[in-house]
């Protein structure tokens, strides 16, 4: 059984905020005397954390054998996991979306929009999201030398670019962001719906129903409106999809918007401002990959490692079965540490190194298998394309203050990147 | 002159293999053909097998 202690770190998100060091310490502890252990935090069932990069590719590749929808998919305490499961009729999820499913319902909803994320068709969009990296790096030329690169930059960008492929107009793009913010920082007293850390399961549920509710209401309009007036849009797609012969259900259809309107831009977010974040403190790096463009693309898969975005997600065993020499029983539940599988020294020669010319760099941060990211092209794309536009405009890049991350042990990015530059 | 070059794509996550590239990073020099990659192999981003690839023409 791992240790109280270090089974409090991994689910506390505060450990995962500021520097993020008291997590990585964690999980340095765990791949070294505890690869694949049980942990019973307090408040919690008990857990299989998975925290080698093999054997997270070894869970992900069997998703017939390790579900996602069985029990939570998010690492939750006994008590909000009762009062949620008594508010969604014995559902242990708020939504469903493709991370609550499994299969054929997973396959079927996925099909839906595969074909708008493929790369040969996020081609067609390249120039438009080149536009759209030009204007805000021109926003950030403006701002006098000094900005929040998190706040300014990267928080707007991904998302200006996911609500014009959804169909949201710009308009409503702050409120896009503060609903995403409040679902993701639930737990971070900055960006909590409340604006305070929530006390207890109550408050915790009470304010992510009151986010989804907001998500919800918003995307039945757009739903409505879809339905009328289809135009060339995801939300139309979503809108007038079909599954099994027949129109999406309600709580899938509000959940596939939401996870678009969510996880389809802080991610990416979180990795750009991660990777600034790490210029700035690597002046080496940031010259390599500024006099050698063609590094740009490595920049951004080490820029996906390092972030790692989503910290985790959990899998349920539907029967018994083995793993690295352990056995896990029908009903288990596993923690899968994406955070820790991106810093596996079995799996990456320094990893707490940050190095834009890292080959190989096969992380876990799109996850593997049935489930991998669905929109991992267009994040590439993103990333990509606002390197080649900033790069050769930025001169130089300091921190000017200390960066923070959220607090959360889930979806977790930098909140504030505080830096000094010069730009062209 | 042999066959023109194929592309082939991940039925789950969208990767491409295209003949002419090869994927050097995962030991297949240019030019290597779809057929001959061991059947065993698997997708490197996502684990799909070698068999859920479809070609395509892009």
């Amino acid at each position: 059984m791992i240790p109280q202690e270090i089974a409090a770190t991994i689910v506390d998100p505060t450990a995962f905020g500021g520097n993020g060091k008291r997590v990585d310490e964690a999980f340095t502890w765990l791949r070294r005397e505890m690869p694949l252990e049980v942990g019973q935090p307090e408040g919690f069932d008990p857990f299989w954390v998975v925290t080698r990069h093999a054997d997270i590719l070894e869970v992900e590749r069997q998703n017939e054998l390790f579900h996602n929808g069985d029990r939570a998919t998010i690492v939750t305490p006994i008590e909000l996991d009762q009062k949620v499961r008594m508010v969604m009729g014995g559902s242990p999820h708020l939504v469903r979306a493709l991370v609550q499913m499994d299969n054929p319902d997973h396959a079927a909803y996925r099909r839906l929009t595969y074909g708008a994320f493929l790369p040969q068709n996020l081609k067609r969009l390249e120039a438009r999201v080149r536009d759209i990296a030009r204007s805000f790096i021109d926003h950030m030329a403006s701002l006098g030398g000094t900005c929040d690169f998190a706040r300014d930059v990267a928080f707007l960008y991904p998302l200006h670019v996911i609500m014009e492929l959804l169909g949201v107009p710009e308009s409503d793009e702050p409120r896009m962001l503060k609903l995403t913010q409040e679902l993701f920082g639930s737990a971070d007293a900055e960006l909590s719906r409340t604006g305070s850390r929530p006390e207890d399961a109550a408050s915790a549920l009470a304010n992510l129903q009151g986010t989804v509710g907001e998500f919800m209401v918003y995307f039945n309009e757009i739903t409505e409106d879809r339905r009328a007036r289809p135009r060339e849009d995801l939300a139309s797609v979503i809108a007038n999809g079909r599954v099994f012969d027949a129109p999406l259900g309600v709580l899938e259809a509000m959940s596939y918007y939401i996870i678009v309107a969510s996880a389809g831009h802080d991610t990416t977010s979180s990795t750009t401002a991660g990777a600034l974040w790490a210029l700035a403190e690597n002046h080496d790096q940031f010259r390599r990959v500024k006099e050698n463009p063609v590094l740009i693309p490595a920049l951004v898969e080490e820029s996906i490692r390092w972030v790692t975005p989503v910290k985790h997600f959990m899998r349920t065993a539907t029967a018994d079965a083995e793993l690295a020499g352990r056995r896990i029983a029908k009903g288990d539940w596993l923690m899968l540490s994406y955070q820790s599988g991106n810093r596996d020294e079995n799996a990456f020669d320094r990893p707490f190194r940050f190095d834009v010319e890292r080959s190989p760099n096969k992380h876990v941060a799109f996850g593997y298998g049935a489930h991998i990211c669905l929109g991992q092209h267009l994040a590439r794309m993103e990333m990509r394309i606002l390197w080649e536009e900033l790069l050769p405009r930025l001169q130089d890049v300091v921190l000017d203050g200390e960066p923070v991350n959220m607090d959360s042990a889930f979806v977790c990015g930098p909140k504030r990147v505080p830096i000094r530059y010069r730009m062209q | 002159m042999g066959a023109p070059y194929q592309t082939w794509q991940c039925r789950t996550c969208g990767f491409i293999y295209d003949e002419a590239e090869g994927a050097p990073a995962e030991g297949l020099a240019p030019g290597t053909r779809w057929v001959d990659i061991p059947a065993d192999w698997v997708c490197p981003l996502c684990g799909t097998p070698k068999a859920d690839f479809e070609m395509v023409e892009l």
